[in-house]
């Protein structure tokens, strides 16, 4: 698997498992397609974006901090969006979302293919 | 009779310790070390001027015999092993080689309690490919130790001293079944086997423990039957992998891969971390 | 193969060269008496200088079981327990003489044996005189091995001087002894070629020569008195090195 498809496949897995955890959370459960798709979704984009990172960047560091950045950016968007009772849940989604961004860098870093530049 | 006094004695020793270089193209420069056939000396090539070291051999072979194996051991072109420029029998009958002049360290003094098991490794690993490659070419050391090895200023390792005839190897390096017999490319295996037990630290990991007592396994046929096997285990053991001289259990299994996936476990326990901590969070 | 180096004609003439004592005792037969001469002639002074040192004795002591220990002890039985794989000849030949003294002391057994081996030549005179500079840290086994190296060496040295003398070599032996055996500051090569009227690249091929020869002559001494071409060159090594 080249580190753009891993970043995909790994990007949709994490993000629907982040999702289904909100299970756990009795308000969440009426809306948990919603939160699996969203969720998945955000992963994809997530481990696209790290996926073109790993490409240009060979650096675990550099990989798992980047990741962990644009998953705390995207689900701090995904945050922004009020859930029907009016609240906003920015740490239930966005400390998640740092940890599994986190995660896909780290796996995009490790999938094999060429990258343009070591640090 | 002649009273010859300690003065004399002494000069008169040194002279003819000293290789007659006159009617070769060498010129000669200093002693620079002394191993178990011969001397070797730093010299200076006047045809192409550049500086070689010399290997004078105090052996009794004809120097025909010893012409033919260092033809041998010069077609062996292998980074690892340092090139032999030209040989040849000096006017007092002592054979010679001339080859490249390695700066370095001697691997018993490059040794040091410093030193990574990275880099401990790595001189194996050199020395095995060279050994690997020699036996292709169906020639044996016969004597690996660590004053065979040089570690040259930027990290090269060279193999040195190859093949000469009537060595029976050093006792520490000598595999047991070799004794009155003629060495073959298994004793060279447990040479290195040898070798690598004297490069590992005291707190070794047990794994590569094993790989060397494997390879200095009493019987021949409990060893790695080449030295690629050999450094295939090296190299797995490197890559975090399960070495073939160490059946693990259960737990140890486990350990080794926690260890090898210590970043990505990290992450997913700090993934579960978070969501106990949000799930209590919430509980209060 | 170079002529000069096939010494004096005859191998046989320094009877080392072809046939060692320790072969000979190997292949059974009578002890060539010529073998057994090469040994005290290497030996003689070492065990002396050895006897004086480590048991102190005087010089009529020291000649007596000297004396004794050559004429006694160098006997087929002597050689044919002599193990290679433990020791070289020359180690060898220094235990059998500490067991010798040991042994031997008794007045009674100082009579000469069969006297197999011939000491009337050796100046123990002569020997006695030398100077017995030992410095305070040295061991016997240390004299016995430096002793031995100079013997050796000495030996070799009238063997160059008989060889030169027979072979017109005289200048060679000349240059030899002006430069290697020179006691104090050497003359440089220059001085020796102006005093002998030929050039300095001469000076250097003949001192060279002597030395090469020198260096065959000591490979033909060691050979008569050791059991294999591993044991020669690792005496060489230990005479050299």
């Amino acid at each position: 698997m080249n580190k753009i498809v891993t970043g995909l496949v790994f990007g949709a897995l994490l993000g629907l498992l982040d999702g289904a955890t909100a299970w756990f959370t009795p308000e969440a459960r009426s809306m948990i397609a919603g939160i699996l798709m969203g969720s998945s979704i955000k992963g994809l984009v997530v481990g696209l974006l790290s996926g073109w990172f790993a490409r240009k960047v060979n650096s675990l560091q550099w990989g798992i901090a980047f990741g962990a950045t644009i998953g705390l950016f995207f689900a701090f968007l995904v945050a922004l969006q009020p859930q029907p009772s009016g609240n906003h849940y920015y740490l239930e989604i966005m400390l998640p979302g740092f940890v599994t961004g986190a995660i896909i860098g780290f796996l995009t870093q490790r999938a094999s293919g060429p990258s343009k530049q070591t640090v | 009779m002649i009273d010859l006094n300690d003065s004399i004695l002494d000069h008169l020793r040194h002279v003819l310790d000293e290789p007659e270089l006159s009617g070769t193209r060498y010129e000669l420069e200093a002693e620079i070390g002394r191993g178990g056939l011969g001397v070797v000396y730093a010299a200076h090539d006047r045809e192409l001027r550049r500086r070689v070291a010399i290997k004078v051999l105090d052996s009794t072979l004809p120097p025909v015999h010893l012409e033919e194996e260092a033809r041998i051991i010069a077609s062996l072109e292998h980074p690892a092993i340092v090139p032999v420029y030209d040989a040849g029998a000096l006017p007092d009958g002592r054979a010679y080689y001339a080859m490249k002049l390695v700066s370095g360290q001697r691997l018993d003094r490059y040794l040091n309690p410093r030193l990574s098991l990275t880099e401990r490794l790595r001189v194996i690993q050199r020395a095995g490919e060279a050994l690997a490659f020699a036996h292709t070419r169906g020639i044996v050391h016969r004597d690996l130790k660590p004053q065979n090895i040089m570690v040259g200023s930027f990290g090269e390792v060279y193999v040195m001293d190859w093949g000469v005839e009537g060595v029976a190897g050093t006792p520490q390096f000598r595999a047991p079944e070799q004794a009155g017999r003629e060495p073959d490319p298994r004793s060279d295996g447990y040479a290195l086997g040898a070798l690598l037990q004297f490069l590992l630290p005291e707190d070794a990991p047990r794994a590569l423990r094993a790989v060397a007592a494997k390879a200095m396994s009493p019987a021949p046929e409990a060893r790695y039957p080449d030295i690629p096997s050999f450094l295939l285990d090296l190299q797995r053991f490197q890559d975090g992998l399960a070495v073939e001289a160490f059946p693990e259990s259960f737990w140890q299994r486990t350990g080794r891969y926690a260890r090898r996936n210590q970043v990505l476990l990290l992450l997913l326990a700090a993934f579960v971390a978070v969501k106990f901590f949000l799930f209590f969070l919430r509980r209060l | 193969m170079d002529p000069d180096t096939a010494i004096g004609g005859p191998r046989d003439r320094f009877p080392s060269t072809s046939h060692s004592l320790l072969e000979a005792v190997a292949e059974g037969g009578a002890l060539p008496s010529e073998a057994l001469d090469q040994v005290a002639a290497i030996y003689w002074k070492p065990v002396y200088k050895y006897i004086r040192y480590k048991w102190h004795k005087d010089n009529e002591e020291a000649k007596d079981l000297t004396q004794s220990f050559f004429a006694s002890a160098l006997e087929r039985e002597f050689f044919q327990q002599f193990d290679a794989a433990k020791a070289s000849f020359r180690t060898y030949l220094r235990m059998a003489l500490d067991r010798f003294a040991a042994n031997e002391y008794a007045a009674a057994n100082r009579q000469k044996r069969g006297g197999a081996v011939s000491l009337a030549a050796l100046d123990f005179d002569g020997v006695a005189a030398e100077a017995m500079q030992v410095a305070d840290l040295q061991t016997p086994e240390a004299i016995f091995h430096r002793e031995w190296q100079r013997q050796l060496f000495a030996l070799a040295v009238e063997d160059l001087r008989a060889h030169c003398g027979q072979s017109g070599r005289q200048l060679q032996f000349q240059l030899f002894a002006e430069y290697d055996l020179a006691e104090g500051e050497r003359p440089g090569y220059a001085e020796l070629a102006r005093r002998h009227e030929i050039p300095v690249s001469s000076v250097t091929n003949h001192l060279a020569w002597s030395r090469r020869i020198l260096r065959t002559i000591l490979a033909g001494r060691l050979r008569g008195v050791t059991s294999s071409a591993q044991e020669l060159r690792a005496e060489m090594r230990e005479l050299l090195g």
